[in-house]
């Protein structure tokens, strides 16, 4: 789609050149001839223009690439052009054969951005668009598309903590947008608004346009606010009768970096743990290397207004966690083909993903970190003191309560061996995009078009416990379940487009369209305890217990609606002066019924001011403004309805509750018929430049956003009149409401640089980084409710279950933590605290950065090339779970191991029990290399090679950071709570360093 | 070509300015709405929505962090020593006993919530179906309990009928609160039934609500009503309904739906009606091998030393509490706990004993004696299905003799007092004084949600013991949770606070 249009442009372009040369043919001259071939693919290239230079004389290639013009004595040279192609100029002499390779401009290829129901010229966009395109991509082990987007977008972070690869990335686009509602960008896939992201490979994606601010949003109105992603597959090509098939496959080996370090066996003693007698290093029970492989084949073909792509990838990943692993296998299949001389144009779209995952109780890397190291893996042990009867007994024991593992009645002591291999948790995910578009030019000036697209995502999950597992299956004799997940969301669109040069010079481009997506989830849980066997979850009937704890059934269903009708007009006054307009109306089901209809208009405007003054070194300087207001959708679609739904199960009869036992229809939400839209009104000013005839390029843009009507749950008085449903009561002690504003801010800047020649070597680095003004609350209430703040996170158990440190108060900003500052330890080794009483708790800084940046690098020598990303984040603090609770040598030490990091004060050890204070929270500033690759392109002499390209690389080389535990990632969420960022947890995964060799060929 | 431009943007904006034509419904697949209930034909409604009022009451009463927890931690009986890290939860347990808790101790705003959740589902029913006069009677009866609760724990609470719109409601005092309560107990009484139903509240159980509240009229408004208390207990006791069990026990086991004794239970029940997890709480991680329990228990609440002492050795009510060596279900596999501090006295065996170290920070693992009044049933879940007893014989026996003896007729009280003892083969008194009295009720009613609220009545709440020192009388009082002020800005925190 990219440079499709420009295609359709230069075949005019050619056809008129074409009569002119006709014109020029009367002249007396010489012929020369010649072929003009892709310099990468060796293909012929059909429509090249061939110009005579400084004339108007000229031709253009045939299908096989062949042309033949008269030059006239005193012609200097030939210039060979084609759009995406850099143009070649080559004297005329003596020669009359001419035999030229174009080489693809890669500059020329980014400038059709895709915004949303089309694409626009690059120079036209007057709001903040960031194109990205498959050079441009991270290289690695990425099994996640967005993955190949960190670090390369500024003000887009995409962070995974940790490295479990069934771990999906968490995206944040300038910030916090929202509390309640979605705050993850949203995904347009080849136009399918909100498509999974699982539905798409890595290898699949063309380019990613990142629609940043709200006028750029607009139009997709109420599901924009948090910015919108748009990702464009890759198409065939159209060249006649061509097939390419390109295999890439590589190979990966991981091992976990990082680990926390911890006593050895004789330390752990020496403080007063008990001893087992054995000596196990818990991790290394746990961890593996992981060997992957990714295959990715494809073919692309085409011949006149058709073209095709088939693709397959698979991707088998192990974690470095025993017992971790994602499995995908996913097909695509892109057609294109265009009818009645290209005037009807017709696409079809087809992908299916199967997803495999398998994971483990993530609690097993907290056991492995802190489980006693003088224990054993299996119950064994000699103790002189024992008799053999008594020994043999114990083995007896375990082998038949727990299959031999070591387990002992203590509290929060399971062993992780055990964890890992006697409960199961598993995924099976089935994803399918299929989208059907017809376009048809009804004038050259008018095109209309249609889409229809359905997006189904089907996950079945599965868990299992064995009854000889000692944390959750030992009790309850085993236990398994199921759970049926599905989502199918339907849209169809039509619209219109009308483009004219309405007056000389200006340029009219204008959109107009209507929506309707239908959203519509399922689910069906299944669960029984009390197993004879371990079945797992594939036999749920051989459970005798089918209902109470551990075991259930139940089943729900939602259907949503949303309608749209949206406009955009664009003006361009003689490539100098642009301005766009665009208006999305929205009516949502979910919503209240005076409700339930938002309007998000935008502006934006900009002027190219090279084409007004002389700007010196600047090649392009243009300054834009915008404006845009968008909105978001509640989470579900019911929260403004009063419903019932299933309370307490009540037996009339407790005599005889099979005749006389039914569920008691209870309100659990309180309903809020006034529920509207969340929105977001956002300026952005900017500036695009070019310095030194576009050596230099970037943007640099400056943003305000507030966000009103804030969609949140939020607390009510308890009990009383619902003031937003008179006559119902808060039954619940929450309610979904529009019940705050929050402000934002930010500077995000870009600069690139094409080919900087350092000797042989050519180096293209590109810069990016962006400076948050945090998001700060303006107001937290709606009618007579009225928040000071709101109180999140507990560190948890043991002993910090009910001190929330991350404070969320009105006039400050999102994620603040709060508590007592550390002053000091006595000699004994207590904390000297500056107070113990909540009242006097500090603000101690953020959890949320104040900046990010990413690093690009490329080069090339010869046929090498090289990549690589630094990336990292400053400003964030993050609370180190690990010290919270396991570096004390307190009265806790004899049980669970002890962490101890390089900012664990040893001299005196603490000895306090664990209490949440600035001791715990750390600097989470890092820079990361985050991935590099080294490729090589073999020279191929087989005609039926076109490239061949061999690679190797590496993940997370190294971490720069002051942080001492497991990942210095900003953490926006904790387990997804946006008011608690910050918080490492003592589950969070190993990450692990990545080793990738692999290899590409392209057969013609 | 302009014109059509024209008139697509034209057409465009007529259809803006008339989205609200646009209105779309939402479908409901799953749950039911008010329509719903109110078309429905079925006979069993009502009374099913009936139970499903009273599951709100059965919710948290019984859960760690309840009503139920912050009444018994708060009193002379029990606490939750802290052991190291495990049982710090930010201290406010330790506060809650030593009776230093902060307004924002989130226990307090869980059982504001619990009292008001349950008002709100009795007012929502009553809007539902104001007509039906014996299921509003019922429904304001069991509203009166919910305030009978607030009054006590908190005392100016906001009083919200079934007939209140609007937001934030007014705050009341503790008079109107009592007023309320007395209006709700006498309009209402004679629409109840008077059978011995234990699972609802009836004639019998609304004279309790009533007692209780005379029997506190002086804490409650400086005005005593111990006449009035007698004659709402006599009501009860001569009512034939009820009798004393000859086992103590019998009261508390896991099917003690047949108890002669209980007037008014919460009827727990592991699969559907849970949260009743007493046993979690108070019992030693290896204890889940002597109950097989489906889940490890936490070690948490713990008997006090001297409340352990004041049984007197023939005293079956003793074994309210769990002392000793611990065993596998077996009953002689011993329970050995191999992370034991160094200096527990009886190393890794494990043994409850009743002396605990110290309260805070670290008190040994095995220390005290533990809650085993509640039956606890091989192979139980983390819910057990014992019904909790809120309002029994016996209580009302020695309300009676409270009632007789602050009117003077002390040789009626040890009447009283003394046929209570006799269950329990607890050798007669002969004299009685407020401080023995009060005694017997905590023997008697150990950890069944009463004991703040009578030493509060027996002017012992502020007293010093063990590792709790005195305390101030503003502390009677529950503070407004922060939570609830910050929601509701009409209302005025509890003075001291």
């Amino acid at each position: 789609m990219r440079n499709y249009l420009q295609k359709v442009k230069a075949w005019t372009i050619a056809g008129l050149l074409m009569v002119i040369s006709v014109g020029a043919a009367f002249a007396q001259g010489r012929e020369v001839t010649g072929t003009v071939l892709d310099a990468t693919l060796k293909d012929p290239l059909p429509g090249v223009t061939v110009l005579v230079k400084g004339t108007t004389r000229g031709t253009t290639t045939d299908l096989d690439g062949k042309f033949t013009i008269t030059v006239q004595p005193g012609d200097q040279s030939l210039v060979f052009s084609f759009v995406g192609f850099t143009a070649q100029e080559v004297a005329i002499g003596n020669q009359s054969v001419f035999n030229i390779e174009l080489a693809e401009d890669i500059q020329s290829l980014q400038e059709a951005v895709v915004i949303g129901y089309g694409t626009q010229d690059k120079k036209e966009i007057t709001s903040s668009v960031t194109n990205v395109g498959a050079e441009q991509f991270n290289r690695g082990n990425f099994p996640n598309p967005t993955q190949l987007l960190q670090g390369k977008v500024a003000g887009l972070s995409v962070t995974r903590p940790g490295g479990n690869p069934n771990a999906q990335p968490t995206l944040r686009l300038r910030g916090i947008s929202s509390f309640g509602a979605t705050q993850s960008p949203l995904i347009v896939l080849d136009g399918v608004i909100g498509a999974s992201i699982d539905a798409v490979d890595p290898n699949d994606i063309e380019s990613f346009d990142v629609l940043k601010d709200a006028s750029a949003a607009a139009i997709y109105g109420t599901r924009g606010a948090a910015g919108v992603i748009l990702i464009t597959t890759k198409k065939g090509s159209s060249k006649k009768g061509y097939a390419n098939v390109t295999l890439n496959t590589f190979g990966a080996a991981e091992t976990a970096s990082n680990l926390i370090p911890v006593l050895s066996p004789e330390e752990f003693v020496a403080r007063g743990g008990f001893d087992w007698g054995s000596s196990t290093d818990w991790r290394k029970e746990i961890l593996q290397t992981a060997y992957n492989g990714t295959v990715n084949a494809s073919v692309t073909g085409g011949f006149d207004n058709t073209n095709y792509l088939v693709s397959v990838n698979y991707r088998n990943n192990d974690g470095v966690v025993k017992g971790t692993n994602r499995e995908t296998l996913n097909t695509r299949f892109n057609f294109n083909h265009g009818a009645l001389n290209n005037k009807l144009r017709m696409n079809v779209s087809l992908a299916y993903t199967n997803t495999n995952t398998k994971d483990v109780n993530s609690e097993a890397v907290r056991y492995a970190t802190i489980y006693n190291p003088t224990a054993p893996v299996w119950e064994s042990g000699y103790n002189p003191q024992e008799s053999s009867q008594d020994r043999e007994a114990r083995l007896a024991l375990a082998n038949r309560r727990f299959g031999g593992y070591f387990q002992r009645d203590l509290f929060d002591y399971f062993n992780p061996v055990a964890l890992i291999n006697q409960q199961q948790f598993t995924n099976e995910i089935k994803s399918a995009i299929y989208s059907y578009r017809l376009e048809y030019d009804i004038t050259d000036k008018i095109t209309i078009a249609s889409q229809f697209s359905e997006d189904r995502l089907s996950v079945l999950s599965g868990s299992w416990f064995s009854w000889q597992d000692f944390n959750v299956g030992f009790g309850r004799s085993g236990q398994a379940g199921q759970n049926q997940f599905d989502r199918t969301t339907s849209i169809w669109n039509g619209t219109i487009r009308y483009e004219n040069e309405i007056f000389d010079r200006m340029n009219f481009t204008f959109l107009a369209g209507g929506e309707t997506q239908i959203f519509k989830e399922r689910g069906f849980n299944a669960s029984a305890t009390r197993f004879l066997f371990d079945q797992s979850y594939n036999n749920l009937g051989a459970g005798y217990v089918r209902f109470g704890n551990g075991s259930d059934m139940s089943s729900f269903a939602t259907n949503a609606t949303l309608n749209s009708v949206f406009g955009r007009a664009n003006f361009n006054y003689n490539n100098t002066y642009f301005l766009s307009a665009s208006v999305r109306a929205e009516t949502y089901s979910g919503f209240g019924k005076e409700n339930q209809t938002g309007v998000f208009p935008a502006f934006s405007a900009g002027a190219d001011l090279t084409q007004i003054f002389d700007m010196g070194i600047f090649s392009n300087f243009k300054p834009r403004a915008s404006y845009g207001i968008v909105g978001q959708l509640p989470p579900s679609p019911t929260l403004a309805i009063g419903l019932f739904q299933n309370g307490n199960r009540i037996a009339l009869d407790a005599d005889n509750p099979f005749n006389n036992g039914f569920v008691a229809p209870r309100q659990v939400g309180n309903p809020n018929p006034q529920l509207k839209w969340e929105t977001t009104t956002e300026i952005n000013l900017g500036i695009d430049y070019g310095i030194w005839n576009g050596k230099v390029t970037g943007t640099l843009d400056v943003y305000s956003r507030k966000i009103s009507d804030l969609l949140f749950n939020t607390q009510v008085p308890a009990g009383a009149p619902n003031e937003f449903d008179p006559g119902n009561f808060y039954t619940a002690n929450s309610i979904w409401a529009n019940i705050g504003d929050l402000s934002q801010a930010g500077i995000e800047f870009l600069v690139n640089v094409n080919n900087v020649k350092l000797g042989p070597v050519n180096w293209t680095p590109s810069f990016n980084f962006t400076m948050y003004k945090r998001t700060t609350i303006d107001r937290i209430g709606v009618g007579s409710i009225n928040l000071p703040e709101i109180r999140q996170a507990t560190p948890g158990s043991p002993g910090q279950n009910n001190n929330e440190i991350v404070w969320n108060r009105v006039g400050q900003e999102v994620g603040r933590f709060y508590g007592p500052r550390f002053l000091g330890l006595t000699e004994r080794g207590e904390y000297i605290l500056s107070t113990e009483r909540p009242e006097e708790f500090e603000d101690l800084g953020s959890g949320l950065p104040s900046g990010d940046f990413g690093f690009s690098n490329s080069f090339s020598y010869g046929k090498w090339d090289m990549n690589f990303l630094l990336r990292g984040s400053w400003g964030h603090l993050i609370y180190n779970s690990f010290r919270g609770f396991y570096e004390n040598a307190d009265g806790a030490s004899n049980t669970w191991n002890s962490v101890i990091t390089k900012n664990t004060p040893i001299s005196p050890l603490v000895i306090s029990t664990p209490t949440f204070s600035d001791l715990y929270l750390e600097r989470g500033d890092f820079m990361r290399l985050d991935n590099l690759q080294i490729g090589y392109n073999v020279a191929s002499r087989s005609s039926s090679i076109s490239n061949f390209r061999i690679y190797g690389g590496v993940q997370n080389l190294f971490t720069i950071t002051q942080f001492s535990g497991v990942d210095p990632e900003v953490r926006w969420t904790d387990d997804g709570n946006p008011l608690a960022p910050g918080i490492e947890r003592r589950n969070t995964y190993f990450v692990p360093r990545i080793w990738t060799a692999g290899l590409t060929i392209t057969f013609k | 070509m302009l014109r059509l431009v024209k008139s697509i943007c034209v057409g465009g904006f007529v259809a803006l300015a008339t989205t609200s034509c646009w209105e779309l419904e939402q479908e409901v697949l799953t749950g039911l709405t008010a329509d719903d209930l109110a078309n429905s034909p079925r006979p069993e409604l009502i009374d099913v929505l009936k139970q499903g009022a009273y599951a709100s009451v059965i919710g948290n009463w019984g859960g760690h962090g309840g009503m139920w927890s912050i009444n018994e931690v708060s009193s002379d009986q029990l606490a939750i020593p802290q052991k190291g890290a495990d049982w710090e939860d930010g201290g406010i347990w330790l506060r809650n006993h030593r009776h230093t808790w902060a307004v924002g101790d989130g226990a307090y705003n869980g059982a504001w919530q619990y009292c008001y959740g349950i008002v709100a589902q009795c007012n929502l029913l009553m809007s539902q179906y104001p007509t039906i006069e014996g299921l509003n009677a019922e429904l304001r009866v069991l509203r009166a309990l919910a305030y009978l609760w607030l009054i006590d724990n908190f005392g100016n609470v906001p009083i919200i009928l079934e007939t209140d719109r609007g937001g934030n409601p007014p705050q009341n005092t503790r008079q109107e609160v009592f007023n309320f309560i007395e209006s709700s107990i006498k309009d209402n009484v004679d629409l109840l039934p008077k059978t011995f139903v234990k699972t609802n509240l009836n004639y019998y159980s609304a004279h309790m609500i009533l007692a209780k509240l005379y029997l506190n009229a002086e804490v409650y408004t400086g005005v005593p009503k111990w006449a009035e208390a007698e004659a709402a207990i006599d009501v009860v006791i001569n009512s034939g309904g009820y009798s004393l069990e000859p086992n103590f026990f019998a009261n508390f086991s896991a099917r003690n739906s047949g108890s002669s004794e209980n007037i008014f239970t919460l009827p727990y029940d592991a699969n559907n009606a849970g949260g009743f997890n007493i046993h979690h709480m108070t019992f030693h991680y290896g204890n889940q091998a002597t109950f097989q329990l489906q889940e490890q228990p936490w070690n948490g609440y713990t008997a006090l030393e001297e409340f352990y002492n004041s049984f007197e050795p023939g005293d079956a009510r003793r074994a309210s509490l769990r002392e000793g060596q611990q065993f596998a279900a077996d009953g002689r596999t011993p329970i050995l706990d191999n992370a034991v501090e160094p200096n527990d006295p009886d190393g890794p065996t494990l043994i409850f004993t009743p002396r605990i170290n110290e309260l805070a920070p670290n008190a040994l693992r095995q220390a005290g004696t533990r809650i085993n009044k509640f039956e606890v049933p091989l192979g139980s879940p983390n819910s057990l299905d014992n019904d909790f007893p809120i309002f029994r014989l016996a209580d009302a026996i020695l309300m009676k003799a409270e009632a007789a003896f602050r009117l003077g007729r002390t040789s009626d009280a040890l009447a009283l007092v003394n046929q209570v003892r006799a269950r329990a083969n607890a050798a007669p008194l002969s004299t009685l004084t407020a401080d023995i009295l009060l005694a017997e009720r905590g023997r008697e009613l150990f950890a069944e949600g009463h004991r703040r609220s009578d030493l509060i009545r027996f002017g012992r709440f502020n007293d010093a013991w063990w590792e709790k020192n005195p305390s101030q009388p503003f502390r009677n009082l529950f503070p407004i949770p922060q939570n609830q002020l910050q929601a509701n800005p009409n209302l005025t925190q509890n003075p001291g606070y």
